[in-house]
């Protein structure tokens, strides 16, 4: 495989006014494969993608594109498509006119322009809808428009800013196989961001855990998950998030750390060494949040199967899986 | 509210009266009587106006004063309209993106609009002066030898259009708010694309403005036809060979100075004749180019 659409960061940084938005990133994008950015808002992860697109530039450090700094080279001229959260489609153009639009501003001709155009229409299945216009269209249906203009420009690399966000529950299910199916018909890098951790953890091979203009980790979904490096990603992945102990409390005492485990990781067991009162019992229909509380007050959630048939006010006893214990430092939050 | 559809509550016609009163007797009835004035021997004087039928329209057709007066009317429009407009849309689209001192500069382009227009007329008259004004003396940078601007009728036309080209505020305002409502997104998205800024005004800017600028086009014309009578009454009144002679300076003419107020009055039809007959033709032209989607 070529390193078509391989992406270097080097040490990126950029401010905007006393706000840093990006503190010395490094990242390193293999060449198709599927990135995913996920961070809280203001993390810094829709500032890579306009740094990468260049629709903004970096106070410092370069962009590697294809193996070429690219910070100096006008948005038009990288080989990058982008597909904005709100798609910004054209609203005075029909679907049609919006996938002409790039191929028109590039002087393709007419009659092959308009054959690439319902081509690529075609393989997202809006061909019925070319004649409409964006505001005749529904969510998801706006979605494929703007994929749509996107592969039009043949890039090398697809940036995704938050694609999924403005569809409902379903919707957003049945799109994110799409995304996936389309990424693998197609091979493209593609760098996709999300705040959604249900998005971060389906759609990339490898995802990026950033906080506050940095990154905290990068890695395959599954092992940021099983392994996070400190104690914010241990906190952003996962719903609900893994229950932090410092000292280790109930946990086991360890003094200078702070201890974590997941929610699944605390089973109910009548002769479980933690004890702990339940607070209350969300019942999600396939499985059921309890959110107890230790006699020290430490509070500790756990999941667990639907109809556990204990009732807020209950005591009962916790066994953590000892196998997956996480343990930070207490002073600076890092995996020990 | 469950009524949705059904009849609107008598309060909004409650609310609505009182305009609907104004709009009655300032407007809708002024109109009727103007129309009825149209066919008496009313000079404004006297009080008991006495009908004679078509006389005042046999005198219209063969009047060749109002033929000049139309004629001024629309070469008026036809350079007034545009020039204004242009300086609407270009002052607001230049001045809509936030820089520094912008705020003072959308300031000074509104500011004319603030001056009475006599106030501007007679400023207009010094800036025109053939001797000693300020325009001539800036051609004469250029080795131009300058206008006798008001003297002569081709440049008396372009110099009241000049002087409109200045109290743009309104046009100018909401050109810039318009603009400022446009996702700058999409302009992001042109420029991935490739689109430069001229392509962006021509693609985007433009084709998304097209009613707010029609909308301009068709006020404008309106206004235009009706608002030279200052300028034209402080600059040039009517002269020369009337040139500026635009429709509301003659009726004006008509009614009050040589007492043919029933005369003025069927001028005053016509002009509201000429100005649907104008309004008709750019909605026309609007349809026909598709401007609008």
């Amino acid at each position: 495989m070529s390193d078509r659409g391989a992406i270097r960061l080097e040490s990126l940084t950029r401010s905007y006014g006393r706000v840093v938005a990006l503190d010395d990133v490094d990242l390193e994008v293999r060449a198709g494969e599927m990135m995913t950015l996920v961070g809280p808002s203001g993390s810094g992860k829709s500032t890579i993608l306009r740094l990468i697109a260049g629709l903004d530039r970096p106070d410092q450090g370069r962009i590697v594109v294809d193996g070429q700094d690219v910070v100096r080279v006008p948005p038009h001229r990288r080989a990058v498509a982008m597909v904005f959260q709100d798609y910004a489609l054209y609203p005075h153009l029909t679907v049609l006119g919006n996938l002409l639009f790039g191929l028109r501003v590039r002087r393709v001709k007419r009659a092959e322009a308009e054959r690439r155009a319902r081509a690529a229409a075609d393989r997202l299945g809006i061909a019925d809808l070319l004649d409409r216009y964006p505001d005749q269209t529904s969510g998801g249906q706006r979605q494929r428009i703007a994929l749509a203009r996107a592969l039009l420009r043949e890039p090398t690399v697809y940036l995704l800013d938050e694609p999924l966000a403005s569809l409902d529950a379903p919707l957003r299910f049945a799109t994110r196989a799409d995304l996936l199916a389309l990424h693998r018909e197609l091979g493209t890098t593609t760098i996709h961001v999300t705040h959604d951790q249900a998005e971060a953890m389906t759609l990339g091979d490898r995802v990026a855990v950033l906080d506050r203009g940095r990154v905290r980790q990068i890695g395959p979904p599954q092992q940021v998950y099983d392994e996070p490096a400190d104690t914010f990603v241990a906190g952003f992945l996962g719903s609900p998030p893994m229950n932090l102990v410092p000292g280790g409390g109930v946990l086991g005492g360890a003094a200078g750390l702070i201890l974590g485990v997941r929610p699944e990781d605390l089973a109910l067991d009548t002769d479980g060494p933690v004890e702990a009162t339940v607070e209350a019992a969300e019942a999600l229909g396939s499985e059921t949040i309890l959110l107890t509380r230790c006699p020290d007050g430490t509070r500790l959630t756990v999941r667990t199967g639907p109809r556990p048939g204990v009732r807020p006010g209950e005591g009962v006893r916790l066994r953590p899986d000892p196998g997956r214990l996480h343990r930070f430092d207490a002073e600076t939050g890092r995996r020990r | 509210m469950t009524s949705g559809r059904a009849r609107p509550p008598l309060t909004a016609w409650a609310f609505l009266a009182p305009y609907a009163v104004a709009v009655g007797l300032l407007i809708v009835l002024p109109a009727l009587l103007n129309l009825g004035y149209a066919f008496t021997d009313h000079t404004g004087l006297t009080r008991d106006p006495q009908f004679v039928g078509l006389a005042n329209v046999r005198r219209m057709l063969s009047d060749g004063f109002l033929l000049d007066s139309v004629q001024a009317s629309a070469i008026h429009v036809a350079l007034a309209v545009p020039l204004r407009l242009l300086a609407a849309v270009g002052l607001g689209l230049l001045l809509a993106a936030p820089r520094p001192g912008g705020r003072w500069f959308r300031v000074a382009v509104y500011l004319p609009t603030v001056v009475p227009d006599v106030a501007l007329a007679v400023l207009f008259l010094w800036v025109l002066n053939p001797l000693y004004g300020p325009l001539n003396q800036l051609l004469g940078l250029f080795g131009h030898p300058g206008f006798t601007w008001l003297s002569d009728p081709g440049t008396a036309r372009v110099g009241v259009a000049l002087m409109l080209v200045f109290p743009i505020g309104e046009g100018f305002l909401v050109v810039l708010a318009a603009r400022r409502l446009l996702d700058g997104r999409l302009y992001e998205a042109a420029a991935l694309e490739g689109c430069g800024p001229f392509g962006q005004l021509r693609r985007l800017t433009l084709p998304m403005l097209a009613p707010v600028l029609l909308l301009l086009a068709v006020r404008d014309t309106i206004l235009t036809l009706q608002v030279n009578f200052v300028p034209a009454y402080v600059l040039t009144d009517g002269r020369p060979a009337n040139a500026t002679l635009y429709l509301p300076v003659y009726i004006f003419d008509q009614a009050f100075e040589f007492s043919s107020f029933a005369y003025g009055a069927l001028i005053t039809s016509v002009l509201m004749v000429v100005t649907t007959v104008v309004i008709t033709a750019l909605l026309l032209v609007v349809r026909r180019w598709r401007v609008l989607r």
